[in-house]
C-alpha cells in the first residue's frame, strides 16, 4: 500500500525525468524538509516504512505505470527505455536468459563437441535442418542468445548509472534530520536525566560517530537531536556488483577480439610447431592474425597413462604425463617438460594443455610388388572407457591411377577374444593390442577437391575384399584380426599389411585469452560486491533529548533499518545504555543540576 | 599414495551409523510433533489471519507483518527499550508448551548432533582414506552436501535461533540424500583421475558442497512458508492446527532470505573458482560445458529471486516460487547433469 502512494506521490510530482534512484533521494530531502519546517504532524513510521520498502527495491520504480501511452516518437522512446531499465523487465530477461540457456545443455553444440552435432545430423534427419535454422546448435553463439543478454545489460547499466550517481550525492549529504515521534519507530530506547541537552547530544554524536555511522547534529521545536547513518557500503557494493558484470562482459569480448585458440593432435615421436597450417582446428580472434603466433615448437617424446586396476573404479585414469621437448622460440635450446591435466605449459600468456590422448597404431601396407604404401602410425578415436577406437587406414597407390588400399576398423588395446562375440577391449592400457579391419580396394577418391574425414573411408569406389582367414573369431564378421608383428597378405594378389607397433597421441589445446586479466579482477570484484551488497545491514539512529515538564530531559534513541529484517535493537538499546551510564557519571552531571 | 583400507572401512561404518541415529532423531523430530499442542499466541495468530483474509485485507502479498506486538522491556541502566514486530521470543514452537513434545524435542536437537558428529568422522576417514578431500564423485558429493546441511541446520540452533521448526524436514532430506548416497550412488574410496588432481577440487568443489546444503535448508523454510502463507489466508483449514506452530509466514520468508543471501555470494564464488580451474585444466575459463550451463542457470534464477524479493508485485510467494524453481534445478545440476548428460564434469563414479 504504502508504497504506491509513495509512487503516486512521486509520479505526480515527478515531472522531471526522476531517475527511479533519485526517486528515493528526492523522498530524502522532503522528510528532511518537512521535519524541519515542523509541517509533519504524520506518521514516521509511515514514511520510514516507505522509505524502507523503496530501500528493498533494487531497480527502477516506474514500473505501475505500463499503460501505454499515446505520446509520439519521443515519448514512445521514453516509455520504452522505462520500460526496459523496469524491474519487471530485467526480471522476465532474467528468466527468458536462464530458459535459453537450456537448449544449450540439451542439444548437441558446434562449438562444444562438432562430431556430436554431425551425428544428430545423421540420427534426426527431419528435425536437424529446422533446429539449425534456429541456431540450436549454435544457443550462445546465437542472435537471440545475444539479444537477450544485450537487452539485460542495456537494462542494467540504463539503471545502475543513475543510481550510481545518487548513490554518490548520497554519500556526500548528511543523514535526514530525526522524525519528531521517535516512539513510532521499530525500536526505541528512552531514558530521562538531568543532564544537559548539550552534553548528551555532544556524547550521543561522538559515541555514533567512532563506531562509523556518518553523523549530523540539528535543533527544531522539541529540541536537540542527532541524526546518524551507517552502511553505504551496501549500496556501494551492490553497484560494484552490478558494474564488475559489466567489466566480465568486456572482459569476454576483448578475448573473443584478441584471442585464439587452436587444437592439435600429436603422436609419440613427432612434433608440433605452432604455425597456421599444423593446428587442425584453429580459431582466430578478429584482431588476430596468424604472425602473431607465438612460435614456440615442441616434440612429443612419450606419453604414459596408468589406470585403475581394480574395485569399484576400475579403468578409471590415475596419471596422464605427456613428456616433452619444448623449445619456446625456434633458437632456444629444447627443453624436457612434464606436461600434465591441470599444469599446462605458459609461453608469452599462451597455454598449452592436455585435453586428450588415445592410440595410433603404426602399420606398414604394401601393394602387390611389394612396393610400401604406406608405413607409419594412424590416428584411431577412441569411443568409450576402455578405449576401443575407431580409425581408417588410408594406402594410395604407387602410382596415380593404380588401385588405392583402405582398411577401416577397429584398434583394441587390451583385445579380450572369445568365440561368438565381438572382440572388444576390457582395459585402457595397451596390454594386448589388437587391430579388426576390413579391407577395401580400389579407389579412395582423395583427390576429389572435398575434404575427408580422416577417421573413415570413402568407399563409393572401393570394393570390399574378402578378407576372413581361418581361426579367427567369427563374430568379427569380414575383417582381418591382427596383433602386433603380424602381418596379413590381401586376397587378389592386393598387397599386405603389418601391424607394426603401437604409439599414443595426445591432444593440444592451445589458447591465448588476453580477455582474462580484465574477466578475473573483474569477477572478484563482483562477488566482493555481492558481499557487501548482501552482507552489509543500512541502518539509521537518531538521538531526541527534549525538556520535559519537570525539569528533567527525556533523552530518546531510536533505530531504523534500511534493509530488510535488520532492525538495529541492539545498536538502539547499547546506544542509549552506554549515553545513560555516562550522563550519570559524576563528573558529566552538571553543578545546576539536582536529582 | 595407495588407499587406507582401514580408515575407508571405518568411513563406511560410522555413515551406516549416523543413518541410525539421523532415524532416530526424525521419529524424535516426529514425536514432537504428534505430542505437541498449538500454543494460545498461534491460535492468536491464526485468528487474527483468518479475519484478516476474511475481510480482503491481505492480498495476494503476505509482506507486511501480520502481528504487529509493541514490546517494552527493561534495559537496564534505567533505560526502557521499545522495540515494535515480533519479537522472536513470541513465535510460535513446535512443542507449543508441552511438556512432552518439548523433551522430545530436545531428544531430537541432541540425537542431531550425535548423528552430525558420526556423518562427519564418516566423511573425515573418507578423505583420510583417500588422502585427498572426500568430495570427488556422488557419493562422497552427497555425503558432504548432506553433512553441509545438517550443519548449517546446527549453526543456526548454535546461533540461538529458534528453528527447530526445521528439524524434521532438514533431518528427513538428510536421511533421504545420505540414503541414496550410501545405496545407489556409493564407490569404493579410490584416487583422483587426473581432471581432478588440483588444489581447485579444494576450494571449488568445497564451496559448492556448501553452497547446496545450504539451498537445501532455504528450501525446506520456502516451502513452509509457502504452506504457512497460505493457511495464514485461510487456505489448507486442515494444516491449520499443525501449521500454527510454526513461526509467522513473515519469520518464514526471511529465514529462507537470509540464508540464501548468505549463500549466494558462495554460490558465485564457486562457479567463480570453477572457472579460474576450467582455465587452468582446459585452457577456457567458460565453455558452456552442460555443467557450467546449468550453475550459471541456478545462479541466474537464485538472482532473479533477490531481485524479485526486492520488487513491488513481486515480493511473497511469487518470489518463493522462484526459490523453489532455482532449487529444482540445483537438484536438475546435480543428478541430472551427471547422470544424463555428458559434458566434462562426469565425474560421478557410478
Amino acid at each position: 500500500m504504502s508504497e504506491q502512494t509513495a509512487q503516486e506521490t512521486a509520479g505526480a510530482a515527478g515531472a522531471d525525468d526522476a531517475a527511479p534512484a533519485g526517486l528515493e533521494d528526492a523522498r530524502e530531502n522532503d522528510v528532511r524538509e518537512n521535519s524541519a519546517e515542523e509541517l509533519l504532524t504524520e506518521d514516521a513510521v509511515e514514511v520510514a516504512r516507505t522509505e524502507r520498502a523503496e530501500k528493498l527495491t533494487t531497480q527502477p520504480k516506474a514500473d505501475d505505470a505500463i499503460a501505454v501511452p499515446s505520446l509520439g516518437v519521443l515519448g514512445m522512446l521514453r516509455w520504452t527505455w522505462r520500460q526496459l531499465t523496469s524491474m519487471r523487465i530485467a526480471l522476465v530477461l532474467l528468466f527468458m536468459l536462464s530458459l535459453a540457456a537450456i537448449p544449450g545443455s540439451l542439444l548437441p553444440q558446434r562449438e562444444i563437441n562438432p562430431t556430436q552435432v554431425v551425428t544428430f545430423y545423421t540420427d534426426h534427419t527431419k528435425w536437424a535442418p529446422i533446429l539449425n535454422d534456429l541456431q540450436l546448435f549454435d544457443v550462445f553463439e546465437s542472435v537471440w542468445f545475444g539479444a537477450i543478454y544485450c537487452l539485460l545489460f542495456i537494462s542494467l547499466i540504463g539503471c545502475i548509472v543513475p543510481r550510481s550517481w545518487a548513490h554518490f550525492k548520497m554519500m556526500r549529504s548528511a543523514p535526514p534530520a530525526a522524525p519528531r515521534n521517535l516512539k513510532r519507530l521499530p525500536v526505541h530506547a528512552s531514558f530521562t536525566t538531568t543532564a544537559e541537552s548539550e552534553e548528551v547530544l555532544k556524547l550521543a554524536a561522538k559515541r555514533l560517530k567512532s563506531r562509523r555511522f556518518k553523523t549530523v547534529r540539528g535543533t527544531d521545536r522539541s529540541g536537540g537531536w542527532v541524526s546518524s547513518e551507517k552502511g553505504y557500503l551496501r549500496e556501494t557494493g551492490n553497484l560494484v556488483f552490478h558494474l564488475s558484470l559489466i567489466g566480465i562482459l568486456v572482459g569476454v569480448a576483448m578475448g573473443h577480439f584478441w584471442g585464439f585458440k587452436g587444437a592439435v593432435l600429436v603422436t609419440e615421436g613427432s612434433g608440433f610447431s605452432d604455425t597456421v597450417t599444423s593446428y587442425d582446428s584453429l580459431t582466430l580472434g578478429p584482431g588476430v592474425s596468424p604472425p602473431d603466433l607465438p612460435n614456440f615448437s615442441l616434440v612429443l617424446n612419450k606419453f604414459a597413462a596408468t589406470y585403475q586396476e581394480s574395485g569399484d573404479q576400475f579403468a578409471q585414469p590415475r596419471t596422464f604425463d605427456a613428456y616433452v621437448s619444448f623449445k619456446a622460440t625456434p633458437a632456444s635450446a629444447a627443453k624436457s617438460m612434464d606436461l600434465e591435466v591441470n599444469s599446462p605449459i605458459t609461453v608469452n600468456g599462451t597455454n598449452i594443455f592436455l585435453e586428450g590422448h588415445g592410440y595410433s597404431p603404426v602399420v606398414e601396407v604394401k601393394d602387390g610388388k611389394g612396393r610400401v604404401l604406406y608405413d607409419g602410425s594412424v590416428v584411431f578415436l577412441g569411443q568409450d572407457e576402455y578405449f576401443d577406437s575407431s580409425g581408417a587406414i588410408k594406402a594410395p597407390a604407387y602410382t596415380s591411377g593404380g588401385t588405392d588400399l583402405g582398411f577401416q576398423g577397429w584398434f583394441l588395446p587390451t583385445a579380450y577374444v572369445t568365440s561368438g562375440a565381438m572382440p572388444a577391449s576390457v582395459f585402457p592400457a595397451a596390454q594386448n593390442p589388437m587391430l579388426i579391419l576390413s579391407a577395401y580396394a580400389g579407389n579412395l577418391n582423395m583427390n576429389g577437391g572435398e575434404d575427408q574425414s580422416v577417421y573413415s573411408l570413402d568407399t563409393t569406389d572401393m570394393k570390399q575384399l574378402s578378407v576372413k582367414t581361418k581361426g579367427e573369431s567369427s563374430a568379427a564378421g569380414n575383417a582381418l584380426e591382427l596383433k602386433v608383428g603380424q602381418t596379413a597378405t590381401l586376397p587378389n594378389g592386393d598387397g599386405s599389411i603389418t601391424f607394426v607397433g603401437v604409439k599414443q597421441w595426445i591432444q593440444l589445446n592451445i589458447a591465448y585469452d588476453p580477455g582474462q586479466k580484465v574477466v578475473l579482477p573483474a569477477a572478484i570484484l563482483a562477488v566482493l560486491g555481492l558481499i557487501g551488497s548482501l552482507g552489509i545491514r543500512r541502518r539509521r539512529i537518531w538521538v531526541r533529548v527534549s525538556e520535559q515538564a519537570d525539569g528533567t530531559r527525556l533523552v530518546e534513541v531510536a533505530g531504523l533499518a534500511r534493509t530488510e529484517g535488520a532492525t538495529p535493537t541492539t545498536d538502539v538499546t547499547q546506544t542509549a545504555q552506554a549515553l545513560a551510564a555516562a550522563v550519570r557519571q559524576p563528573e558529566s552531571v552538571p553543578d545546576g543540576a539536582s536529582a | 599414495m595407495s588407499i587406507n583400507e582401514t580408515y575407508a572401512h571405518y568411513s563406511n561404518l560410522f555413515i551406516a551409523l549416523s543413518l541410525v541415529v539421523y532415524a532416530v532423531a526424525f521419529f524424535a523430530y516426529c514425536a514432537e510433533w504428534a505430542f505437541g499442542t498449538s500454543s494460545r499466541f498461534g491460535k492468536n495468530v491464526e485468528a487474527v489471519g483468518a479475519e484478516k483474509a476474511k475481510s480482503g485485507m491481505i492480498g495476494r502479498q503476505a509482506a507486511a507483518p501480520v502481528v504487529e506486538a509493541v514490546n517494552a522491556t527493561d534495559g537496564g541502566n534505567g533505560v526502557t527499550v521499545l522495540t515494535r514486530s515480533i519479537a522472536e521470543d513470541e513465535e510460535p514452537t513446535v512443542s507449543g508448551g508441552n511438556l512432552r513434545a518439548e523433551i522430545m524435542g530436545r531428544f531430537a536437537v541432541m540425537a542431531s548432533f550425535i548423528a552430525f558428529a558420526l556423518h562427519f568422522a564418516g566423511v573425515l576417514c573418507r578423505g583420510l582414506a583417500a588422502h585427498r578431500v572426500p568430495w570427488a564423485n556422488m557419493y562422497e558429493f552427497s555425503c558432504a552436501a548432506a553433512l553441509a546441511m545438517s550443519f548449517a541446520y546446527l549453526v543456526l540452533l548454535g546461533l540461538r535461533k529458534k528453528v527447530r521448526w526445521m528439524g524434521l524436514p532438514v533431518t528427513a532430506i538428510v536421511l533421504l540424500t545420505l540414503g541414496i548416497a550410501y545405496t545407489v550412488l556409493y564407490t569404493d574410496a579410490e584416487e583422483l583421475v587426473p581432471a581432478l588432481n588440483s588444489y581447485w577440487l579444494y576450494i571449488h568443489v568445497t564451496a559448492a558442497v556448501l553452497s547446496t546444503g545450504a539451498f537445501g535448508v532455504a528450501t525446506v523454510a520456502t516451502i513452509l512458508y509457502l504452506l504457512k502463507s497460505y493457511n495464514e489466508e485461510g487456505s489448507l483449514p486442515r494444516l491449520s492446527s499443525t501449521l500454527s506452530r510454526l513461526p509467522s509466514s513473515v519469520a518464514l520468508d526471511r529465514t529462507a532470505y537470509r540464508v540464501i543471501a548468505f549463500i549466494f555470494p558462495l554460490w558465485t564464488f564457486a562457479i567463480m573458482a570453477g572457472a579460474i580451474w576450467a582455465e587452468k585444466a582446459w585452457g577456457r575459463y567458460w565453455g558452456w560445458d552442460p555443467k557450467e550451463t546449468w550453475s550459471f542457470i541456478v545462479w541466474v534464477i537464485y538472482a532473479a529471486y533477490l531481485h524479485a524479493r526486492a520488487t513491488h508485485g513481486w515480493k511473497g510467494k511469487a518470489a518463493a516460487y522462484i526459490a523453489l524453481l532455482a532449487f529444482a534445478c540445483v537438484l536438475f545440476n546435480y543428478f541430472g547433469v551427471n547422470t544424463l548428460l555428458t559434458g566434462k564434469h562426469s565425474y560421478a563414479g557410478l
